[in-house]
């Protein structure tokens, strides 16, 4: 071992040198790709037209109530917005920590913003690095206050509607929020204003899943 | 084109489960060739006096992480696909040790059990039909043990991120590490045979 002469050295010092050299060499790089991609623009416009881009705010409620886990929430909105405010389960993350926060390429990932355009954004984002399995929360945080939260029975609703609506008190409960029943559109307009969200589900929803499990 | 083929849908289930078949044998042929069908052997590495079982492993963890991370460097590997197993640290630990206890007592882990199978060896069978014990066992008593099992989850962690260094630095560092590794087993290897060669020769 003393003298460094490879020609006297048998097969395992050569094996060894040749993966030494191999590891040291690996430190001159990093195989993490950088920001530049190339991406298919008619493949990305395929998949918006064909709607399967995103998924409900009642189908996301019906997953976190199931216990679901096959799947990563992110809230793209500022962290002081996502501190006030967030659907339970959530992870923040804005535009820009996007880049390298840790996400997966084979998870599905669903991210939702207050109204839809930055998710709809960080999806594009997501999409062009190659994240095949990007959801956008449809409507946002908007429509998880309006449908989950606080959802809202016209008073002229069908018996199967009146059913429907029955599940979506016990999960707006569920989430810390509450049903309104009937009344008109003016009264519609009226309550919507209590969106003051409040951050009571935070709290240990794990045991609820488990009392709840009405979803599936 | 880029790998892993599978998770960028190159081909579906039925081929992958053909690839795995093949990968399979030719990776059982390796380890019987290697001589790990044999217990004796396999069972030495316990008492450092063949460290061939380290030694193979090490060089085959070594060759596929420079393999990976040079194919992920030309980018034709994505490294982010790469499954890797989300870890339990305490229940893993658990399994762990009740699969090298496995391995010593019986003398096989289960692929050279399967190896061993092949060649006809009737211990590894016994061995086998104590393995599709333990799966069965297992499943039956998972209810109660669920819990368990998936405490302590820390997700999908990979040595860099834990440490939180460059890749780069974890190969590097995992080479030095396999370079030592080898050389200390040799020379284990080499004392403990001559420890033994004198006991033989006292003996005489």
């Amino acid at each position: 071992m003393s003298r460094i002469d490879p020609r006297g050295w048998g097969l395992n010092q050569r094996l060894a040198a040749v993966a030494l050299t191999l590891g040291a060499l690996t430190l001159l790089g990093s195989p993490s790709p950088g920001g530049a991609v190339t991406l298919d623009t008619r493949e990305l416009a395929d998949i918006v037209e064909s709607e399967v881009d995103h998924i409900t705010a009642d189908e996301l409620a019906d997953w976190i109530v199931q216990g679901r886990a096959d799947y990563r929430l992110i809230d793209v909105r500022s962290p002081e917005a996502y501190a006030e405010y967030h659907i339970p389960s959530a992870e923040s993350a804005t535009l820009r920590d996007l880049y390298d926060y840790p996400l997966y390429r084979n998870e599905k990932i669903v991210l939702y913003s207050g109204g839809g355009i930055h998710s709809a954004q960080a999806w594009f984002l997501l999409r062009a690095r190659g994240f095949a399995g990007s959801y956008i929360l449809l409507g946002g945080l908007d429509a998880w206050t309006d449908e989950v939260l606080f959802p809202w029975l016209p008073a002229d609703a069908t018996p199967a509607e009146v059913a429907e609506f029955e599940h979506r008190r016990r999960v707006s409960e569920l989430f810390g929020g509450k049903a309104r029943a009937g009344g008109g559109a003016v009264e519609q307009a009226g309550v919507e204003l209590p969106k003051v969200a409040p951050p009571a589900p935070v709290a240990a929803p794990r045991k609820r899943r488990k009392l709840h499990k009405q979803g599936c | 084109m880029s790998a892993p083929f599978y998770r960028y849908a190159l081909f579906g289930d039925e081929m992958s489960l053909i690839l795995a078949v093949v990968i399979g044998i030719g990776f059982g042929f390796f380890l019987e060739r290697a001589g790990f069908g044999s217990a004796k052997k396999l069972v030495a590495q316990f008492y450092f006096t063949d460290m061939a079982v380290f030694k193979v492993m090490f060089s085959a963890i070594v060759t596929a992480m420079l393999g990976m991370f040079y194919l992920s460097w030309a980018g034709l590997l994505d490294l982010s696909m790469v499954f890797v197993a989300p870890t339990y640290w305490l229940p893993q630990l658990v399994g762990g040790l009740i699969l090298g206890f496995g391995f010593i007592i019986g003398g096989y882990c289960p692929g050279t059990s399967l190896v061993a199978v092949s060649t006809g060896r009737l211990d590894a069978l016994a061995f086998c039909g104590g393995v599709l014990g333990g799966i069965f066992a297992y499943g039956e008593v998972y209810p109660s043990i669920a819990g368990f099992v998936t405490s302590t989850s820390m997700g999908r962690v990979t040595l860099d991120s834990w440490l939180g260094v460059r890749l780069s630095l974890v190969v590097f560092a995992v080479v030095l590490v396999a370079v030592l590794g080898f050389w200390g087993a040799t020379t284990v290897e080499r004392k403990l045979a001559r420890r033994e060669g004198a006991d033989a020769g006292a003996l005489t």
